[in-house]
Order: C-alpha cells, then structure tokens, then sequence
C-alpha cells in the first residue's frame, strides 16, 4: 500500500512538474497533484513503512534518522521553491504528514482552499531571509560602557587611590556593573539591527537563540532572525546587512544572512 | 556570506522544518520529539529522569498503575542514554592521554575551587559591607581573595582552560555557576 507525503502546496506552476530530488524515503519520485489553481508537492512513501510504529519511536529518538529525514524534507521544498532563477511562493508543511489516499488530500485541499489562497496571495513576491548576529569581543563592549559612562570612570579614579586589597572589592563591585551595563549595550544594538532590517520588510520573526554547540562558532549568536521580504528590496537588504556589519564591527559584532528560504516563518496556520 | 552549507544552516533548516511550517491533518502524522529535546540531543548532552518526565509530560509516581509499552520504551531511552553517558567517562579520563586526563581533571578541580572562592567573596563582601571589619582586615582579606584569584587563573593558563570551561552542567539542575 502507498501512501502520499506532502511537502508543500504553490500556484500551478508550468513546467515543473518533474523533480531532481528524491522523497522522503530516498527513493520515490517527487510530483506534483493538481487541485483547481493549486498543486500538492508529494512522493509516494509505503505504508506499512511510515506508518509503522518503528518510525514512530525513530521520530521520537533516532538523531540521525530525524536529522537525515529533516534534511531531506526541506530539499524537495527547496525544488519546489525555484523556477529557474524565479523564486516561487508557496507554503511549506511542517514534517511528517501522510496522506492514505488521493482522495483525502484532494479533500483537505478543499476544505483549507481559500485559507492557503489568502497566504500565498500575502507571501505571493516576497522571501524570507535569515539574519544572524554573532558577538566577536564581550570585551570591546565592556571597553565601550567604561568609555561612555562617568559613573563608572569616576568609581575607577576613586579605586586607584584605595590600597590594594581594599581595591579588591570595590574592582569586583565595579565589573559587575560594567557587566551589566554592557548587557544592556548589547541589548540595544541588538534591538536596533533587527528594527533597522525590519525597515525591508513586511513582516519579521524573532527566532531561538542556537548555542555555540549547535552553531559550531566560537562567538555567542546574539540574535536569530526571520524577515519576510519584498523580492525588489532583497538587494536593499544584502546591502544594508553588509552596511549594518560594517557600522557595528568596531563593536565587536558581525552579521551573517541566508536565503531565500521557503517561507516557514511566515506561513503557519 | 549566504552559503548554505556550514553547520549554522543545517540546524536552520532543521529548526524550520522541525518546528515551522503550515500544519495540516493528514492520515498518517509523524511525530518528532519535542524540536528542543532533538537539539537537547543534538548537544549530546545525557536526560535524568526528572527531566524526561517533565519535557514528557509524563509521571512515574503512581505506584498502582502498571507501566505502559510506552512507559517502558521511555526508561529504556532513559536506560541507554545512562549507559551512554557512563561510556563517555572513561574518555574524558583518558589513560592512553595523560596530558588530556589531566586537563580533564584540572578542569574538575579549578571549577570546584572558583566555586568556594566566590562563596568566599561574597561572604568576605558581606561583611565589608556591614562594617564590622577594620581596614587592615578588609585589606588582608581583599588581598587573600585577589591572589586566590590570580592563582585560579595562573592554573588556567597553564591547563589551557578558558573562563566560560570552569563550569559544570548539572542537567535538570542547569548550570553550576
């Protein structure tokens, strides 16, 4: 028996019916099931396969499966997504829904049919772009913080006529405001280059943080962004980021984008 | 600049795929794990039991109640990810590398010993602060406490351990300091 899973639904496209990427099983062909003026992106999967209890527990704890099937989920949608160098709206599923039948996807389709039509007619020219932000030197900003504020600099002279084991506590006092202080700092430039960015945009996402393990960068990420942009303002974009990264270098920070990705962030219903 | 193939874009794509995009009702529903539990995972970092119930949802405390197939498959999850972890220590003492173990063991040592340190500072503070301590005492203790310092860091450089390593991770507890 063979079921249908879905990666994601777009505008009946011309001449993209055949797809390069293999589904989800690694073997199926991916195509495409028309309904009215839209299309269902699938592959056929065996459902004594995914609909085992084996993949169930795999999904719940199999890293590498998850990893593997994650990945290969978000290629086809990849695919979907390009028209030669046009990108295409559409709306990307969330992983793992299988269709038994045809007919109860084609069902589906109807049921949610003006509901996908009004996102693909919100997203419809636009992309999404991400945008991260690491911190290069926590001690740039502390240097910043110490060079703007005169509380601080006056709490500095008073320490240095003090003796030193005195001057212990009082330093160990001082670089907890500094700290704290320069956390504000980066809070605020934090703030400033995702609402700089926004200005290109129609909507945006802040988005999780990802730990250093998981980036494989020595530098903290600071901030994790989603922007849903215009396609004539994507170069705008590109320029203000490199613009932005020049500007807040000297603070220590640097900005990386990617793109376009499948509209995730901005299409969930 | 917009490259997609370094590390950074495949937890991306995994975040997005995992957690985002439109959900629909289909026949047939693949549940993932909880999309933090996955990058929990990712981290290798090991699950206690007190953690698992609470990301589960689930609770072991009824004594009446036989446990589930599904109860059972989770303790043995939890049973391998132990095993796991306890085949991971013997890696970290490394015998075959002598100058890895006792960086390892440094690490131990020097986290544990900050640790009383600033309990002391804070205490040391405490008392400045109440006034009860005459100069030429708060000077003995601030310079005790300086070269405490000095020296954790003097061992630091040594073992070439950084700052933010002088931690423990206490799983469900967090973060030692």
């Amino acid at each position: 028996m063979k079921g249908l899973y879905l990666y994601c639904f777009r505008e009946k496209t011309e001449g993209l019916s055949a797809f390069s990427t293999k589904g989800i099983d690694g073997r199926g062909d991916v195509f495409t099931l028309p309904y009215r003026d839209l299309e269902a992106v699938v592959s056929k999967v065996s459902l004594e396969e995914f609909g085992s209890i084996e993949i169930q527990k795999n999904a719940q704890e199999d890293l590498n499966w998850i990893k593997e099937k994650g990945v290969a989920h978000e290629k086809v949608i990849e695919e979907a997504m390009r028209k030669n160098d046009k990108i295409l709206s559409l709306i990307p599923m969330k992983f793992g829904t299988i269709f038994k039948e045809k007919a109860g996807l084609e069902e589906t389709l109807g049921e949610n049919y003006s509901k996908i039509k009004e996102i693909l007619d919100r997203i419809r020219g636009k992309q999404e772009w991400s945008l991260k932000v690491y911190l290069k030197g926590e001690k740039n900003l502390e240097q910043m913080v110490k060079e703007k504020n005169e509380a601080i600099k006056e709490k500095e002279k008073e320490i240095a006529t003090l003796d030193e084991g005195t001057a212990f506590f009082m330093e160990e006092e001082l670089q907890e405001v500094i700290s704290k202080e320069a956390d504000k700092e980066l809070n605020n430039i934090v703030e400033a280059l995702f609402k700089n960015l926004k200005k290109q945009a129609v909507d945006s996402k802040k988005g999780k943080i990802l730990e250093k393990e998981l980036t494989g960068r020595r530098e903290p990420m600071v901030l994790n962004a989603a922007y849903l942009i215009p396609e004539e303002k994507v170069k705008n974009f590109k320029e203000e980021v490199e613009a932005l990264n020049q500007e807040v270098q000297i603070k220590g920070f640097y900005l990386e984008y990617s793109g376009p990705w499948p509209a995730f962030n901005f299409t969930s219903y | 600049m917009a490259n997609k193939n370094d590390n950074v874009t495949l937890v991306d794509a995994l975040d997005k795929v995992l957690e985002k995009g439109a959900v629909i009702n289909g026949d047939i529903v693949i549940r993932l794990a909880d999309v933090d539990l996955i990058f929990l995972g990712l981290r290798l970092i090991l699950t206690s039991v007190s953690k698992a119930e609470e990301l589960s949802g689930k609770s072991f405390s009824d004594r009446e109640k036989e446990p589930t197939p599904e109860d059972i498959a989770y303790i043995e999850k939890l049973q391998r990810e132990i095993r796991k972890s306890e085949e991971n220590i013997p890696k970290l003492i490394d015998v075959s590398d002598p100058k890895k173990t006792e960086q390892g063991l440094a690490k131990l040592v020097l986290t544990l010993v900050e640790l009383i340190r600033k309990l002391l500072e804070k205490e040391a503070y405490r008392r400045v602060k109440r006034e009860t301590l005459s100069p030429a005492e708060i000077q003995k203790l601030g310079l005790s406490l300086k070269a405490v310092k000095k020296k954790i860091k003097e061992l630091q450089t040594v073992f070439g351990i950084e700052d933010e390593e002088l931690n423990l991770d206490l799983g469900p507890l967090g973060n030692l300091m």
